[in-house]
């Protein structure tokens, strides 16, 4: 009887399965590299960028259970006064090393502690880093190193058919502060979206899994923007963003993504109804 | 094998009352390089994998394995998480019949078993598993193998292969063994998606797979709801025994599936509830369902990846 012996041309790091590997700290070849200077030089050029200066906090798990979908939060502090003009994310030694910039608008709020999250898939032992731009053009980054590996070949879909059932579900939620007083709202958005980052095997056809992820996302408020994200393959399956906003009159969200199959998905919430 | 320590009182009398109520028929120990196997009822032969995590010393030997013998031949149900395990399992098969191996039966995806598929190649057997099982395997194969030979080392992984199903089953179906039937039962997404459920017709044995955790904490790798719905109808069989894919090597319907359904129920409970309070993953991971902590083996090494599994599908509700 025949049988069918898998080998695979291209890796992409360990299995998702195998978290409890990392305590065996056996990062491969690349992680011994230094990238991040290269990809300074490509996104910010010879501009200068202050470190650990408080100005912009990261929050990673202090061990990584699932690689292929890892939260990363990034505050910035209610010391920090006036408008910010962009965050960027990078996963250093993931195939492609930018998860995501945000550009912010009028809405995105100038006080309170002013916060974004998201789940991200983490290749490989790996620097993150959270890159603040202030309304003064200069440049704040805070850096953490997260032992964590294979969240990239990993197919993080656990039911891939009832993922794609549902696929290009919106969920908008908002969450208003526990004091009236407090300028911030916080919000949550997620999409039904299986973000292929082209590493992973459809054995139907053997090949792979074109890469099909979130590429934009415009997030406003009563009208006014928010923030407008570029995002890319390293954000995790089913893509999930938490963020605050300023207070307006009626706090309705509109969200409109777009994939890199050009297909649009919009969700809204009315949190007075309409 | 090794004798439970983390375990509750309770949970531990249970699992051995399960055990005493079926009275072994053999234990075939461990000679030359053979796994150690009993047979739990006529024809019917359990390996018991440890309550480990893959390492060198262990060879892959956590899951358990076993083996049915029918008057034409025999059927493999899992074969342990490496070829060299496969290989001693294969050994243990021989030292009691020497009749054909004509199938080898993945209950489900996970490395610990199906990486000793390998050793029965040379049997030329039909491979048989659910028909998602191939599609599950093909998608996550270079990291099970890269993480499995990290795990293992590449000695002990040496020879280790993913071997796709040739008989993908998508209806209930009956395999022949001369003298007694299998029938095998696809399931809906539980564990994983790709969860088969085996019976010995002649015995009314059960081989559940990872559907039924004892003692070693769960899993999640596939659907929380879909498990708990799962739980509730398996709970309503009738079995002489059932052989659980983690946990003593016979157990009994229906209290058997009563610590993974209570864990299980926890967590969702725990999820939900802060869902519904606004609360994130990164909070939820370090709260939910560990009231269930004291309970279960490697607790610390798959909890908190269950709770994230089960928030990323909860939060759709
Ligand atoms: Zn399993």
């Amino acid at each position: 009887m025949p049988h069918t012996f898998i080998s695979l041309a291209k890796a992409c790091g360990l299995a998702a399965l195998a978290a409890s590997l990392l305590v065996l700290g056996l990062p491969d070849a690349r992680a011994e590299e230094n990238v991040w200077p290269i990809l300074k030089e490509q996104a910010f050029g010879d501009r200068p960028i202050q470190e650990e200066d408080g100005m912009v906090v990261l929050e990673t798990p202090s061990k990584v259970e699932d690689a292929a979908i890892v939260p990363l939060t990034v505050r910035v502090p209610p010391s920090v006064k006036g408008e910010l003009k962009s965050l960027t994310l990078f996963i250093d030694k993931n195939p492609d090393p930018k998860v995501a910039t945000l550009t912010f608008g009028p809405a995105a709020g100038t006080s309170g502690e002013r916060s974004f999250s998201t789940r991200v898939r983490v290749d490989n032992f790996s620097h993150v880093r959270a890159i603040l731009e202030t309304a003064d053009g200069s440049l704040h980054m805070t850096t953490k190193f997260l032992a964590a590996a294979g969240g990239c070949a990993a197919m993080q879909a656990k039911d891939p058919d009832a993922d794609s059932a549902d696929m290009g579900k919106v969920i908008v939620r908002t969450f208003p502060p526990a004091l009236d007083s407090n300028p911030i709202w916080a919000a949550q958005v997620m999409i039904k979206h299986p973000n292929h980052n082209g590493m992973q095997l459809d054995i139907n056809t053997a090949k792979f899994i074109p890469a099909r992820f979130v590429k934009e996302m415009t997030v406003k408020r009563d009208g006014e923007l928010v923030f407008q994200l570029d995002g890319t393959f390293s954000i995790s399956t089913n893509p999930n963003f938490r963020f605050t906003f300023s207070r307006g009159e009626e706090n309705d969200l509109d969200v409109v993504i777009v994939d890199t199959d050009g297909t649009v998905f919009e969700g809204q919430t009315h949190p007075k109804g309409s | 094998m090794c004798t439970p320590k983390l375990i509750s009182r309770q949970t531990f009398l249970k699992a051995s009352l399960a055990l005493a109520a079926t009275p072994l028929l053999r234990y075939v120990p461990a000679h030359a390089a053979a796994a150690d196997v009993s047979e739990v009822a006529p024809g019917v032969f359990v390996h018991q994998g440890r309550y480990e995590v893959q390492s060198p010393e262990n060879r892959g030997d956590m899951a358990n394995a076993s083996f049915v013998v029918g008057s034409e031949g025999v059927a493999v149900i899992d074969t342990s998480g490496s070829a060299v395990m496969g290989r001693e399992l294969r050994d243990a098969i021989r030292a009691v019949t020497n009749k054909p191996i004509k199938y080898v039966i993945n209950t489900h995806m996970h490395p610990d078993h199906v990486f000793g598929n390998a050793a029965f190649v040379q049997d030329n057997p039909t491979f048989v598993g659910h028909y998602k099982l191939a599609r599950a395997l093909g998608t996550r194969s270079q990291g099970y193998i890269t993480a499995n030979k990290q795990m293992l080392g590449e000695a002990t992984f040496k020879g280790s292969e993913i071997i796709l199903p040739t008989l993908s089953i998508k209806e209930p179906t009956t395999l022949d063994l001369g003298d007694r039937t299998l029938l095998l039962e696809p399931q809906p997404t539980a564990h994983t998606d790709n969860d088969l459920i085996v019976t010995d017709s002649k015995t009314n044995t059960l081989f559940l797979g990872d559907l039924l955790f004892s003692v070693h904490v769960p899993t999640i790798d596939g659907s929380i709801k879909g498990w708990l719905a799962l739980l509730d109808e398996m709970g309503k069989r009738k079995a002489a025994r059932v052989v659980p894919g983690h946990g003593p090597q016979t157990m009994e319907l229906p209290e058997a599936l009563e610590p993974e359904q209570r864990y299980l129920a926890t967590i969702a409970a725990d999820v939900r509830r802060q869902i519904a309070e606004g609360k994130t993953l990164a909070e939820a991971t370090k709260t939910a369902g560990f009231s269930e902590k004291d309970a279960w083996k490697l607790f610390d090494q798959y909890h908190v990846r269950n709770v994230t599994a089960a928030f990323a599908e909860l939060e759709w509700e």
